[in-house]
């Protein structure tokens, strides 16, 4: 039988949950509906949750609340909550269309029937949000095909071939290799390829056959070629290279020769990860080797996320390197201006202590000296450490941080005795940018020099802040101004005033409000943990938070953070500039749907704590 | 003139009472048409598909929609192809037209007939009626068309033909493209239509009456 209303189930199919239903439901789905129209500014009908669940096929609808806030907005494709058999909410809200709209109704008898029909489907009506988050996660991690062994070639391609006419000497392609340092060159008459020469082939073929090197280089080069496609697979290309024993293949595609890839190119991009990045920064002589070494983290930061790593993985792996660059660097200027005329250690701050940067990161750092520090006499030297070290992760692709929260500013460079009166200072008053320097200087790590140092002040800082209410309800007010968005419409991203923005910072509006949390969980219960996960859950265990709760930011962070780290890989390669900037463009269906879910499980915890600290008291 | 009738699907139309024409026009059931033929001219021409679905209201029930092709003999003109969509195979597996008129006329008995330039389907049917029972086609009338150009009359609104098209009227009152081109899409096509026109003249009364044309 063909199937009927072939336009209303395509629309279904591609819409969350009906995309989970099997095939013959949706075939059978559209005789199930029926089809409202309302004009613009009408009352909607659909927020009881009774009778019908409302789908908006075309234009709008605004929910507030009685006092008139926007609590949601729904446009094609979304469900308007709420739905059938939920609980009423607690305020009266009030639905209206904000266009002509048409709806598809299903009638709750029929949802019903459909979750007990589809566990899929049911999940996304009865799954905690967290779990839905989840699922997603998983998903994302299996789903792309862009893992290690699927990568394809052309995605290897590191820079354009190296290329001579047939005629050119063996000489001067020699030194044209050197110049480029390349391990082979490619032959070409205009656009046709000829053939190859590598270091091998000069080797033995020029160099151990005593041939002279001024001669033309096609009387050298291997002309029986092997040549592969751009779409080939990375794993197909080493194949190929061990079974013919040889580490070049020329790469070429309908437009002529696209590159040379090198069994050089496909061993690094298998290894080209944090622990072979750190080891070489361990061995590098100077800054010039470190920043040679740093232009692979963009790679690394690609690789780690084609290979389905979570971006708590990428955190660690990316702090993991710029923890032994600053500890390089540290060294080497160590070499360079002598040994520290007193004890010292270097801080690390924020994202970089709680090992949650990404390859488009700010350097934030700061110096605690001992108290035998005297500004007059050892003050040049720590000012040209610090120096040292900011200008090195400069030119490492760390930009200098704008807040100047770097051991450079002399504020931020100072003995334990002033470090220790900062802190009593931000927390006996706990003003607008104490509460902001604050939530700064407790994200701290030491790097390198005596670790004792920072122990000492991390420990009576914990000490002071611990069951300080008044500290603490200072700082979870300041946390929650920053608030996640309410949602999308169509491809514009609401904001909470009903504002309406083309794009979402997924760090202000995302991690950050997460992270503010978990370092209020951690100041409030005296944790010691930096990192945002393992602060959620060290405050689970210790009953400041519900495992539920727990669970659902952890899972917000991490689809969050894993989005955020996917929109970088493709800003990477596009050559554009890196930043934490989301256009709901860029999202599948489905994962604003999850998006969503992400900011409404950091909403309900914001509020869970404005309840909790009466932050209204404050601001 | 009923008793005249011989025992059929005419009768057991007429049998049921049309709907009143004082009634508000929310609260009666339509039945929206559309066919597929070969040509415009009723008696020249042949029914190629029935499309048509049910209004309760101002809702749309996609539960009693039906897509139903008929059976024809002769070879299709190629135009005719192109535009509906249907093959000379789809026709020659469809249906005995007297079958798929017997189940149009149940599902139209007690509703009202909604098309989208109603004066086709009213003609075929007509003349079908006429032609198999020797009767005319009775029957109340709301089309979109007509509405649509009454509204735009009553305006003096100058409007050219392509403004009374399904697909432009669908786009001023925002309802969405449908890209398949078959009776039953159609059919609903009008309902929505239909459905957004009562909508823009929302007022307390509404009688049926007003949106009837007199075939």
């Amino acid at each position: 039988m063909e199937v009927e209303l072939i336009e209303i189930r395509e629309f279904l199919a591609e819409h969350p949950p009906f995309d989970h239903l099997p095939s013959e439901e949706l075939d059978e789905l559209p005789r199930r509906l029926s089809v409202r129209y309302l004009r613009r500014g009408t009352a909607f009908p659909g927020i009881t949750g009774d009778g019908d669940l409302w789908l908006v096929r075309k234009g709008g609808v605004e929910i507030r609340d009685d006092e008139g806030a926007l609590l949601d907005k729904f446009g094609e494709g979304d469900i308007c909550a709420p739905v059938c058999g939920q609980r009423q909410p607690e305020k009266p809200i009030t639905g209206i269309t904000i266009e002509d709209s048409l709806f598809y109704l299903l009638p709750c008898d029929q949802l019903q029937a459909l979750r007990e029909r589809s566990e899929a489907f049911d999940r996304h009506f009865s799954d905690s949000v967290g779990g839905r988050i989840r699922r997603a996660i998983t998903a994302m991690g299996e789903g792309d095909g862009t893992s290690l062994m699927s990568a394809e070639i052309s995605q290897l391609l590191r820079r354009q071939p190296v290329i001579v006419a047939p005629d050119t000497t063996i000489r001067d392609a020699a030194r044209l290799m050197n110049r480029e340092r390349v391990s082979a060159v490619l032959i070409c008459d205009g656009k046709n390829l000829q053939g190859i020469v590598t270091d091998r082939d000069l080797r033995s073929r020029c160099v151990a056959a005593g041939c002279n090197i001024n001669s033309p280089i096609r009387e050298i080069m291997t002309d029986r070629l092997i040549k592969i496609a751009p779409d080939t697979l990375a794993f197909e290309a080493l194949m190929i290279m061990t079974r013919m024993n040889i580490h070049h293949i020329p790469v070429v595609g309908r437009d002529g020769v696209a590159g040379l890839i090198s069994n050089n190119d496909l061993i690094r991009h298998q290894s080209n990860n944090s622990l072979y990045l750190v080891g070489d920064i361990g061995k590098a002589r100077d800054v010039d080797d470190l920043e040679m070494a740093a232009r692979r983290i963009p790679d690394l930061h690609i690789q780690l996320v084609q290979s389905a790593a979570s971006a708590w993985h990428l955190g660690q792996a990316i702090s993991s390197i710029s923890d032994a660059l600053s500890e390089r660097l540290i060294h080497l200027a160590r070499q360079r201006i002598g040994e520290p005329p007193v004890p010292f250690a270097w801080l690390a701050v924020g994202s970089q202590a709680r090992r949650e940067q990404t390859s488009r990161s700010d350097q934030d750092h700061a110096l605690l000296l001992s108290d035998d520090y005297r500004e007059e006499e050892h003050g040049e030297y720590f000012s040209a450490l610090a120096e040292f070290v900011s200008d090195g992760l400069a030119r490492c692709g760390f930009y200098y941080c704008p807040g100047k929260v770097m051991a450079t500013n002399p504020d931020w460079r100072q003995p334990f005795a002033v470090w220790r009166d900062y802190f009593d200072g931000w927390i006996r008053k706990p003003e607008k940018r104490a509460l902001m320097l604050a939530s700064n200087f407790f994200d701290i790590r030491p790097i390198a020099g005596e670790e004792s140092l920072y122990d000492r002040l991390r420990s009576e800082v914990l000490e002071q802040t611990q069951d300080n209410r008044i500290f603490i309800a200072h700082m979870a007010a300041n946390a929650l101004t920053h608030k996640p968005p309410l949602g999308f419409f169509r491809n514009l991203v609401v904001i909470h005033d009903g504002k309406h923005d083309n794009t979402v910072n997924l760090k202000q509006r995302g991690i950050i409000p997460i992270v503010d949390l978990a370092r209020i969980f951690a100041l409030s219960g005296g944790l010691r943990e930096l990192n945002t996960v393992d602060r959620l859950r060290a405050a689970a265990e210790a009953g400041l938070v519900s495992a539920e709760g727990m669970e659902s930011l952890e899972d917000a962070l991490a689809f969050i953070a894993m989005l955020r780290a996917r929109n970088q890989v493709n800003q990477l390669r596009e050559g554009r500039e890196v930043n934490n900037y989301l256009s709901p463009d860029a999202l599948s269906k489905k994962e604003r749907v999850h998006l969503k879910d992400a900011f409404s499980a950091i909403a309900t915890m914001q509020s869970v704590f404005a309840q909790r600290y009466q932050t209204e008291r404050f601001y | 003139m009923h008793r005249r009738l011989p025992e059929g699907p005419l009768r057991e139309y007429l049998a049921q009472p049309f709907p009143d024409p004082k009634r508000d026009c929310r609260e009666v059931e339509y039945l929206s048409l559309d066919l597929e033929t070969t040509g415009l001219s009723p008696k020249q021409d042949r029914i190629l598909s029935f499309g048509h679905v049910v209004m309760k209201g101002m809702s749309i029930e996609l539960g009693g929609a039906a897509h139903r092709v008929v059976r024809v003999d002769q070879p299709l003109d190629e135009n005719n192809v192109v535009i509906h969509q249907l093959t000379d195979d789809a026709i020659a597996s469809g249906e005995p037209l007297a079958q798929v008129m017997r189940d149009f006329l149940k599902a139209l008995a007690g509703r009202v007939l909604l098309a989208h330039h109603a004066e086709l389907e009213f003609g075929f049917i007509d003349h079908l009626c006429r032609k198999v029972c020797g009767e005319r086609f009775l029957t109340r009338v709301v089309d979109t068309q007509w509405i649509a150009r009454r509204t735009l009359e009553r305006r003096n609104q100058p409007f050219g033909g392509s403004d009374l098209r399904l697909f432009n009227l669908r786009e001023h009152y925002n309802l969405p493209r449908y890209n398949a081109h078959n009776a039953l899409s159609d059919a609903l096509a009008a309902a929505e239509l239909f459905a957004a026109q009562v909508a823009e003249r929302e007022t307390k009364k509404m009688p049926l009456g007003d949106f009837l044309r007199r075939m």
